[in-house]
């Protein structure tokens, strides 16, 4: 029997690739998309261009996080094998601008979720994408499974309850549910409001000369970047073992702002210091620590390891950009509201 | 002018003792209601009915917490010097039945007081009355404020939010904001849902003849069990100190639920062998254990110590429920007054 899925946060960068890995694998793919009055399902295109996709198979559901009784309906309509909460309110200097909002839809819609998933009694298998952001100022270098949380975000603060009350109902209720403790990934399918997308976006478009200037926070901030197209194969893998438990996931290096902008503008021989502005709105109001992961519990239990590390991880990115601004240019991308 | 604090949670066991501890000592005290807050069966009713204090010392003002526009116009009017958290689903077991209004009220609403103590024209200290729940089951016995948070319970996943989240905007936006970490706290105005009370309450009653057995739980569960009125004066003394920081409220000792059974029955006179019976179904999921405090950063800075011991405190709170079943007061009803401001 065909296996069936549900994500919440299909739209996104993880949504899109997770979505792309299931149909691949012969699921039934079920998305929650929030209504918005602005086109947002720009990142299944590939998927609906494609008719092997596997798009027959692919349905997507009107609903939010914020609203528990279609959370409670379309668990029972859809009765999945396995449920992916990818949904949040994902970035984290905005958390500190919309706190109640991220904490609602972060922390109490999983919450909703889970209770949706107990409501309806169905065996389902529960992924939840938790974030190193939840060490924040990290109690020790790597971080593992066995650190402590410190968050420092509004953002990180939802992610650590949305963590325990995942722990919670797998205690309390047998439900076979994993926290994938996420290392940044980035792709070119990266919101372009990220620091990563927003460099590798100026690259592009600087090269072309329609761009001069790029604004930055911290240049040095220090992140596990690791490569999003492989790190959903690791949710999956949670999800297939026998006993539910939590994984960290990341690449084990670690590398600042600065590192990306040498590799990025210099993967176009630009030299990044003629174009780059500090602008301290860009900052955080705290900033996390040093975060770098220790995924070796996923390698030895999983047989998952990262293959894209940074170098061609940016390149990758760059090359991606200077694509996309070369087609939109010479009009050969589809019209997106 | 009088200093003033806010409190949330005033109806309960700890915004009463605190509102008797924050009068006496000169403040004015204006209290945040739920909608559905009956005053007159509250434990500030005997406060309120006071004409010396209502509406002249002692405020009322109805404001949910999950209201945040009735929330910021209410502590706008106020202007606290203190803001005391007090309020939130208290209720462990209950947060299994009702998880996600224990996470708007409880997490959320902690936030909200936050985001609303930020734009407040004056500093109003704040004061967050977070919960031993965090530390869930912990490797490092005793706890104190620096042992990881990792909770067992909805309860504790809110609490845990709420208590990160403050250490958050302290952090970021160099607000006042402490979390008094508070251990089990007792006294005879804990809420009727409550174990100890729950055993108390029964021995006075067999005693009386008004019921025959207790039916409880897990006999072996231990906990850190204090006098909420000694919990009272660490959250005021924690807004005195010149920083905002965290301090953990303990007692530093553990007794089980059979401790309170056999202090309560005995002082009824009673054999409690006789009268409790074990019921699986108030075993609760995930039970936590191993919580015992450590209060050592409180008392070297707030010069603060419990004052009343295990033994008195359960003794006294028998006798108590013991004069209310054996004389009951009559109920005055006492509506509030509607101000339209």
């Amino acid at each position: 029997m065909t296996r069936k899925a549900l994500i919440t946060g299909i739209t996104g960068q993880d949504g899109s690739y997770l979505t792309e890995f299931l149909l691949a694998k012969g699921y039934e793919v079920h998305g929650l998309i929030r209504r918005a009055s602005t086109f947002n399902t720009g990142r299944l295109d590939s998927i609906y261009s494609d008719p092997h996709s596997g798009q027959d198979r692919l349905t997507l559901h009107y609903g939010d996080l914020s609203d528990a009784s279609v959370l409670a309906r379309l668990m029972g309509a859809i009765q999945p094998d396995e449920v992916y909460n990818l949904a949040a309110q994902s970035h984290v200097r905005v958390s500190f601008d919309s706190p109640e909002y991220t904490t609602d839809i972060t922390a109490t819609g999983a919450v909703r979720l889970l209770e949706a998933i107990r409501e309806t009694g169905i065996k389902t298998r529960f992924y939840q994408a938790s974030s190193s952001e939840m060490f924040g100022q990290a109690q020790e270098v790597p971080q593992t499974e066995r650190t402590p949380f410190h968050p420092r975000s509004p953002y990180g603060c939802a992610k650590v309850f949305a963590y325990w009350i995942t722990v919670n109902y797998r205690e309390s209720y047998g439900l076979h549910a994993c926290n994938g403790i996420l290392f940044n990934h980035e792709s070119p399918r990266r919101g372009e409001e990220f620091v990563t997308r927003k460099i590798t976006r100026a690259v592009a478009h600087i090269l072309a000369g329609l761009q001069t200037k790029l604004n930055l926070g911290n240049l040095e901030a220090k992140r596990d970047w690791g490569y999003a197209r492989e790190y959903v194969e690791a949710m999956w893998l949670m999800l297939q073992q026998e006993k539910p438990e939590d994984y960290v996931i990341a690449t084990g290096e670690t590398h600042s702002i600065r590192e990306f902008l040498d590799t990025a503008f210099g993967h176009v021989g630009l030299d990044w210091t003629k174009h780059v502005e500090i602008d301290e709105r860009y900052y955080r109001p705290a900033e996390v620590d040093l975060l770098v992961g220790d995924a070796t519990k996923a390698k030895r239990q999983l047989g998952w390891e990262p293959k894209v590390k940074f170098t061609e991880l940016v390149k990758l990115m760059v090359d991606s950009d200077l694509q996309l601004l070369k087609d939109c240019r010479e009009g050969r991308t589809r019209v997106t509201s | 002018m009088a200093p003033r604090a806010a409190i949330t949670g005033i109806t309960g066991q700890d915004g009463s003792y605190l509102t008797e501890l924050l009068l006496e000592k000169g403040y004015d005290v204006h209290g945040l209601l739920r909608r559905t807050c009956d005053l007159s069966r509250s434990w500030i009713s005997h406060l309120y009915r006071d004409p010396k204090l209502q509406e002249r010392r002692l405020f009322v003002h109805y404001a949910d917490l999950d209201d945040a526009t009735t929330l910021r116009r209410t502590l706008l009017r106020i202007r606290p010097t203190e803001l005391y958290h007090l309020a939130g689903q208290s209720h462990v077991g209950l947060s299994f039945e009702i998880p996600e209004a224990t996470c708007q009220l409880t997490a959320m609403g902690t936030l909200r007081l936050l985001e609303i103590l930020r734009d407040l024209p004056e500093p109003t200290r704040f004061f967050h009355a977070s919960s031993s729940e965090i530390f869930g089951r912990p490797e490092v016995m005793p706890q104190n404020e620096m042992t990881p948070i990792a909770p067992v319970n909805p309860y504790g996943c809110a609490k845990a939010f709420a208590t990160q989240i403050v250490r958050v905007y302290r952090e970021s936006y160099r607000v006042y904001a402490s979390n008094g970490i508070l251990f089990n706290h007792e006294s005879p105005r804990r809420g009727a849902g409550f174990v100890t009370r729950k055993i108390c309450r029964a021995a006075a009653a067999i005693r009386l003849g008004l019921e025959r057995e207790l039916r409880l739980g897990d006999l072996s569960a231990q906990r850190d069990w204090g006098d909420a009125r000694d919990y009272v004066r660490g959250m005021w003394h924690s807004l005195q100190h010149s920083a905002a920081e965290d301090f953990v409220f303990a007692t530093g000792q553990t007794h089980s639920v059979q401790d309170v059974v056999e202090i309560a029955f005995a002082a009824m006179d009673l054999d409690w062998k006789a009268c409790v019976k074990r019921d699986e179904r108030l075993v609760r999921p995930a039970e936590p254990n191993r919580l015992i405090g450590d209060s050592a950063k409180a008392r070297d800075l707030l010069g603060w110590k419990p004052q009343t011991d295990f033994r008195s405190l359960i003794v006294a709170m028998t006798e108590s429920e013991h004069r209310s079943l054996a004389a009951p007061q009559p109920f005055q009803p006492q509506p509030l007054p509607w101000r339209i401001v």
